[in-house]
């Protein structure tokens, strides 16, 4: 049973929000399609979708598997190419950012190297991209993730979370323009997951660095996003914008706030109303 | 019980049933001499006779193995950078690996003369398998690490040298410990169309002039050297994978 028109906050496919600030600072996509062939057949995994935020904004895709919103965030690290229409990172084509090193992007699949430890790994990017940042700048960032103890620790020495720190910290040594998280923490327990999301968003308010995060979790995208983009699958849309108005940082006493819990309701009613029967 | 005690107790079974096996039903032909037999022969003939044979298969062997696998490792390594290389090429490959190098072998004796023959049969042998492990070691790389790579703005150069090749090395010791023995089988099929010296030449003129427990005596030896060729490959992609997940022995 579709029920798409009952949705408050309903957007279609015009721009959806205003924001107040010139359009195209931070994360910008207009018209965006993506177009897989799947054998003979086609499969629209994004159907012109349109997002405007603000530099600095910590922006999440919240939407069951199958919306698309992967697929949003590889064409903004460039890892995937539009079928029509544009992506913008901070005014600049995907591509340019990337050959900037500007992006910093972390998986659900830590994806260490085996055979570095830990500090070698997150110093990855640095060798990828020719980009210097001392010694020293390694070590506050281990820090700041919580593992300067585990600095020479092997990948297979870690546990889940420990690896998902890492790659947080991998992601941030470049100092990036734009942080992309692809369900960073949707294998671990939801007790190391809480714990998690806590920190990055300590993480992210001390670098206020562009982010775009990509969960199924509706808890996660409340907690720690300005604004939560809703979306609905096949076609790949996005069907409402919801502000997050609550105060930063973020507490998790917060978490327990009835204001808390009816930004979740409302998120949880636009998503099971948005998308296909098979969620409810 | 020591994990190690099966494997010597199998081996030392087989010594003995050997043992009794020629000095009852082979005893009067001779066909298959006891072990201990063929020892006095090995004796007799001296570490000299063996050696110098040993020694000259073992650098055709040696030098074979370098050019068919390095040739093997940097194939793999263009077509896994360049896909429409593999479509034009991997077939050659495959033919290489299918033709009979016994067969090959009289013709590479009428184009090349020395040792030549002999090593780029012991090239051909390592060549198709490593190719392969290679192959397989490249693209078996973390796929999201590879992107990973790709999102701070690498190439796919940089992709190799920072993920693929390390992540290669379990599976390219897999095709190198294969292919120490089948260059040594390589090398033996060469001297088989004829040499100065080598294990094969050796076996062929002790075999031709009846002297059986000889015979056996240089297979051991050839069986020996691919062995522990066998065994040091393993051991140098053990030291230098020590990252790389190991198949646990299931202990009851």
């Amino acid at each position: 049973m579709r029920a798409m028109a009952d949705a408050p906050q309903q957007v279609d496919s015009a721009v959806p929000t205003g924001g107040g600030h010139p359009p195209g600072t931070g994360i910008y996509l207009h018209e965006l399609t993506k177009v897989f062939p799947i054998g003979k057949d086609t499969v629209t995994a994004l159907d012109r979708v349109n997002l405007d935020e603000a530099d600095g904004a910590f922006v999440t895709l919240l939407g069951p598997s199958g919306c698309g919103k992967s697929t949003i965030l590889r064409i903004l690290a460039d890892l995937e190419q539009p079928t029509s229409g544009s992506a913008l990172v901070h005014g600049e084509a995907p591509a340019l950012a990337r050959k900037r090193h500007e992006v910093g992007i972390a998986f659900q699949d830590a994806a260490l190297l085996p055979w570095r430890n830990v500090t070698a790994n997150v110093k990855l990017p640095l060798e990828v991209s020719g980009v210097s940042v001392g010694q020293q700048a390694v070590a506050d960032l281990l820090k700041l993730v919580g593992l300067e103890s585990f600095a020479k620790a092997r990948p297979a020495q870690l546990s889940g979370g420990m690896r998902q720190r890492v790659a947080i910290a991998r992601a941030l040594v470049v100092e990036p323009k734009i942080l992309l998280l692809d369900e960073p923490f949707g294998a671990l327990d939801e007790m190391t997951r809480q714990r998690l999301n806590l920190e990055l968003q300590r993480i992210w308010t001390e670098r206020a660095t562009t982010t775009l995060l990509v969960t199924h979790s509706i808890s996660e995208a409340a907690f720690l996003s300005d604004t939560v983009a809703v979306m609905s699958p096949r076609p790949g849309r996005i069907t409402a914008m919801v502000d997050i108005d609550l105060p930063r940082p973020r507490t998790p006493a917060m978490l327990r706030s009835e204001e808390f819990h009816q930004i979740c309701d409302n998120l949880s009613d636009l998503l099971f109303s948005g998308g296909d029967a098979d969620l409810s | 019980m020591p994990h190690w005690l099966p494997g010597v107790l199998g081996a030392v079974g087989l010594l003995v049933v050997w043992q009794v096996v020629g000095m009852t039903i082979f005893k009067e032909n001779g066909a298959v001499p006891p072990p201990t037999a063929i020892l006095q022969q090995m004796q007799v003939d001296g570490f000299t006779f063996y050696w110098n044979n040993l020694s000259q298969t073992l650098k055709e062997a040696g030098q074979g193995w370098l050019w068919g696998n390095a040739l093997a490792i940097v194939l793999a390594i263009a077509f896994v950078q360049i896909p429409l290389l593999e479509r034009g090429l991997l077939r050659l490959a495959v033919a290489s690996y299918c033709l009979p190098i016994i067969a090959l072998g009289p013709i590479l004796t009428i184009l090349f003369s020395g040792d030549t023959p002999k090593v780029i049969l012991a090239a051909l042998s390592v060549f198709f398998t490593t190719l392969i492990a290679m192959l397989v070691g490249l693209r078996s790389a973390d796929r999201t690490s590879l992107e990973v790579v790709r999102s701070y703005g690498g190439t796919t150069w940089t992709q190799l040298r920072k993920v693929r090749l390390t992540a290669s090395l379990p599976a390219l010791f897999a095709g190198l410990r294969i292919a120490a023995p089948a260059a040594l089988l390589g090398a033996l099929i060469g001297e088989y169309m004829g040499a100065e010296r080598g294990l094969g030449v050796a076996m062929i003129n002790s075999q031709q002039s009846l002297q059986i427990e000889r015979t056996w005596g240089i297979a051991l030896v050839a069986t020996a050297a691919a062995g522990i060729a066998y065994g040091l490959t393993a051991l140098v992609g053990r030291l230098l994978t020590p990252w790389a997940p190991r198949l646990k022995r299931s202990r009851r």
